[in-house]
């Protein structure tokens, strides 16, 4: 379980830190920075939750489709 | 040993960005020191008719640190007296410029400024004092907007990239 913990705060960490560098680049005048900061953001824990998402799968497939 | 590394991380963009911001400090106010150099110049030349060496050697030492070295090379330049005044003045630009925070537009001032340096007789000369000193002017209110908007945003900037690089590496 310990790793799933860690994957959860790192999560976490990443958006309050992207939401921090959002509004601080929206607050002076570099909206089209502060979109791409979080669209980076946002793609990057995509690809960890889908690594994560498709760790879960290969479980499933392990315990309910076991071939010999 | 990965605190230790993320410290380090943490302490190097927090440094980037606090000396970006002081950069954008110190602008404004060495322009007002190079604007107060002129001034003074002016007076040297239009009253108390000194040459040009001494003038700019008694600036120098009238103010600080970077920019004083700049009047104090050209003063030493001229007493030399191997170079023309424009190539001294010029010269003595190239050196000193990397040690201020000063950017192209206010080299390219002072260079046109160079120019019509000692070339004149005293009323041209303080009209070209003049026209630096307005273009100068604009130079200040450009820097001082650019500090108010990117001051603070420098500082943040820094430690929060900071932040977000130790999260991900981690």
């Amino acid at each position: 379980m310990g790793m799933d913990v860690d994957v959860i705060f790192k999560i976490a960490g990443v958006g309050i830190v992207i939401a921090f560098l959002h509004t601080v680049l929206d607050q002076m005048g570099k909206k089209e920075y502060a979109q791409w900061v979080t669209l980076l953001g946002f793609i990057y824990i995509l690809f960890m939750v889908a690594s994560i998402v498709s760790d879960l799968f290969q479980k499933i497939k392990d315990v309910f489709l076991f071939q010999g | 040993m990965k605190l230790v590394g993320a410290i380090l991380i943490l302490l190097t963009t927090t440094w980037t960005g606090f000396e970006a911001a002081r950069m954008l400090h110190e602008r404004p106010r060495q322009l007002r020191q190079l604007k107060a150099a002129l001034q003074a110049l002016e007076a040297e030349i239009m009253y108390a008719h000194t040459p040009l060496s001494e003038a700019a050697l008694h600036i120098s030492r009238q103010i600080s640190l970077p920019l004083s070295k700049l009047f104090e090379q050209f003063a030493a330049k001229l007493q030399v007296g191997e170079a023309s005044v424009q190539q001294a003045w010029e010269e003595s630009l190239q050196d000193v410029w990397e040690t201020t925070a000063l950017k192209q537009g206010e080299l390219e001032i002072m260079k046109q400024f160079g120019e019509t340096l000692g070339q004149y007789d005293r009323h041209t000369q303080q009209k070209q004092i003049a026209l630096a000193l307005v273009h100068l002017e604009r130079e200040e209110a450009d820097a001082l907007e650019r500090q108010a908007r990117y001051e603070k945003m420098a500082k943040s900037l820094g430690v929060l990239v900071g932040l977000l690089l130790v999260i991900l590496l981690i």
